[in-house]
């Protein structure tokens, strides 16, 4: 099928250059983009967290690691850490409860529902997140003008009930809203591969609708409920915008820590060791769960007697 | 089509009703009160006005940032498109040593923090005595719409009718010649809608500009966050107005290139 089956000739032809050297020329400019500007800046960055800076301000020998001490003997920054990990749980659970529904609207429902539903979560994806934030100040706002305030105070629940503003339950709900089209999608993408057949053929078998869907169309949409874990989970550990708009002092977390002690402190070797602990939590969210899927896919291989 | 049915299907359109009006009431809020008669932006809106579109169009900051926004988000675009699509197709059609390593690399801005990206990247420049910001936020919005393109590029490959351009190879057209009667009529369209998203990525990003950015040179999202916590008049919602409808473009366009689910794999 390929070349070899042809005769060959001593003359190489005009139109087949070295394979190799052309396929190395074609990725050369990509990947040294991405080296230079992104590999050994993140390095170079990482490695100041454990080089130390003196009162004169230049980063320099000899290694240390009183910013690691620093970070992890300063219950501060432990409660940071904590609010982050805490406020990424809860967005990435709430995320895929209310991502469910939509994903099976836009696989299951009917086409007008489901394009209306598609167009829907896509929009968010392609509006700045300082807007979207910027609309959940308006929504959340602790006075009575705050919309969600005004409108229960409308419907009789007295003046301002709702005080969630600066507040951890406020990063969550406005994060909630920012990756909710990342973990739809790619539970969407999921659940429209499962063949349609095995459902029928529970129903035939006499299996109620929601058996059905706990015993097969869940089961085979973990794919896609993994990845929307992963990386909402990491995304918001890893945010700025958010906690900064809605968080205030009382939902400090690491990336506007990070933000002042660059900014506010200068403290560079402090910015890195945290910025450190931030690639950390998104390396550690996708490995973890890729080991944990990976074992799970073992262990239903070695029940079903396959190898 | 249209499997939902009984009182699981009922319950399933519910909820996804509840989650639609939750993914539209803050962006519905912000539309609203950019046409409010208040002088301050808070809830309800009273009145109706376009006098703070007036105010807002006239306004050269806004101008300029918006300006900004969208040559730069070009500019990354096309230098994106440059250096990805040669990259995902030497990654896809021929043996590299090394390929899987090579693309983790470069699907590596994916997986690093942006706001660290952003940060490594300032220091570097000032390590390299590089000031100008327009060259210093042109490579950071490359690193973000870079991986987007690879992406986009490898998935369109893989849909490419392989035995079209095996029979044109075999009547004898060269490599190049393939490639561009026979591939890129086939890949343009998923390509082109890539090309819109990066865009998008490009001109709403925050993380990167948050740290490249400077007084003269501030991308929308930037001069939007600044403008927040000085002004507190509807020409904010406004403002915010004009990336929604930004966004609404883009979305339309996506589904005229290719189909929403397609563009978004679904």
């Amino acid at each position: 099928m390929t070349a070899s089956a042809l005769p060959t000739t001593d003359m190489p032809t005009r139109f087949a250059p070295p394979r190799l050297l052309v396929g190395v020329a074609m990725l050369l400019p990509a990947l040294g983009f991405l080296l230079a500007f992104l590999v050994l800046p993140s390095v170079i960055l990482l490695s100041y967290s454990v080089l130390s800076q003196p009162q004169s301000g230049d980063i320099g020998l000899p290694f240390t690691a009183s910013s690691y001490q620093r970070l992890i003997s300063s219950p501060a920054y432990r409660h940071v850490a904590m609010t982050t990990l805490r406020v990424a749980l809860f967005t990435s659970l709430f995320t895929s409860l209310l991502a469910y529904p939509l994903a099976m609207a836009i696989a299951y429902g009917r086409p007008l529902f489901s394009r209306i539903t598609m167009s829907l979560v896509v929009l968010p994806l392609v509006v700045s997140v300082v807007v979207r934030t910027y609309g959940w100040q308006l929504v959340l706002g602790n006075s009575g003008t705050g919309v969600l305030n005004w409108l229960l105070h409308v419907l009789g629940a007295g003046t301002a009930p709702v005080q969630v503003m600066f507040t951890e339950w406020a990063i969550v709900i406005a994060s909630v809203h920012v990756f909710l089209p990342l973990m739809v999608l790619p539970l969407a993408a999921s659940l429209a591969r499962i063949e349609p057949s095995l459902n029928e053929a529970a129903r035939v078998l006499g299996a109620p609708a929601w058996r059905a869907f706990v015993r097969i169309t869940l089961p085979l949409s973990v794919p896609g409920l993994i990845a929307g874990l992963t990386i909402v989970f990491s995304l918001t550990a890893a945010s700025y915008v958010t906690p900064q708009m809605v968080g205030g002092s009382r939902g400090l977390m690491l990336g506007v820590l990070l933000e002042q002690q660059i900014n506010t402190s200068f403290d560079w070797p402090m910015g890195a060791a945290i910025a450190a602990v931030m690639v950390g939590i998104a390396l550690g969210a996708t490995a973890g769960v890729e080991w944990l899927v990976g074992r799970r896919a073992a262990a239903r291989l070695r029940r079903s007697g396959a190898r | 089509m249209g499997r939902l049915s009984g009182g699981g299907g009922l319950l399933t359109y519910v909820m996804a009703t509840a989650g639609l009006v939750f993914i539209l009431a803050p962006l519905v809020v912000v539309v609203a009160l950019s046409f409010s008669q208040a002088n301050i932006a808070t809830f309800p809106p009273s009145g109706f006005t376009t006098s703070w579109y007036e105010a807002v169009l006239a306004d050269d900051e806004f101008r300029q940032a918006f300006l900004t926004s969208v040559v730069l988000a070009f500019a990354a675009t096309v230098a994106s498109f440059a250096l990805g699509l040669p990259a995902a197709y030497a990654l896809d059609r021929w043996q590299v040593p090394g390929a899987r390593a090579v693309e983790t690399v470069l699907l590596s801005p994916f997986i690093l923090p942006i706001l660290i990206t952003g940060l490594a990247l300032l220091q570097f420049m000032a390590m390299l005595r590089m000031r100008d910001a327009s060259t210093n936020l042109f490579i950071g919005h490359v690193l973000i719409t870079l991986p987007y393109l690879v992406r986009t590029v490898t998935a369109s490959l893989k849909q490419v009718d392989r035995s079209l351009e095996e029979a044109a190879r075999t009547l004898g057209a060269s490599p190049w010649r393939v490639f561009r009667r026979i591939t890129a009529p086939q890949i343009a369209p998923g390509i082109a809608a890539g090309c819109l998203f990066a865009f998008m990525v490009s001109f709403d990003d925050f993380p990167i500009s948050f740290w490249l950015s400077t007084a003269e040179r501030m991308p929308l999202p930037i001069y939007l966050q600044n403008s927040m916590s000085k002004v507190f008049d509807p020409s904010i919602a406004t403002m915010s107005t004009f990336t929604i409808v930004t966004g609404v473009l883009a979305v339309i366009g996506l589904e005229k290139l290719v189909g929403l689910r397609r563009a978004m794999n679904v």
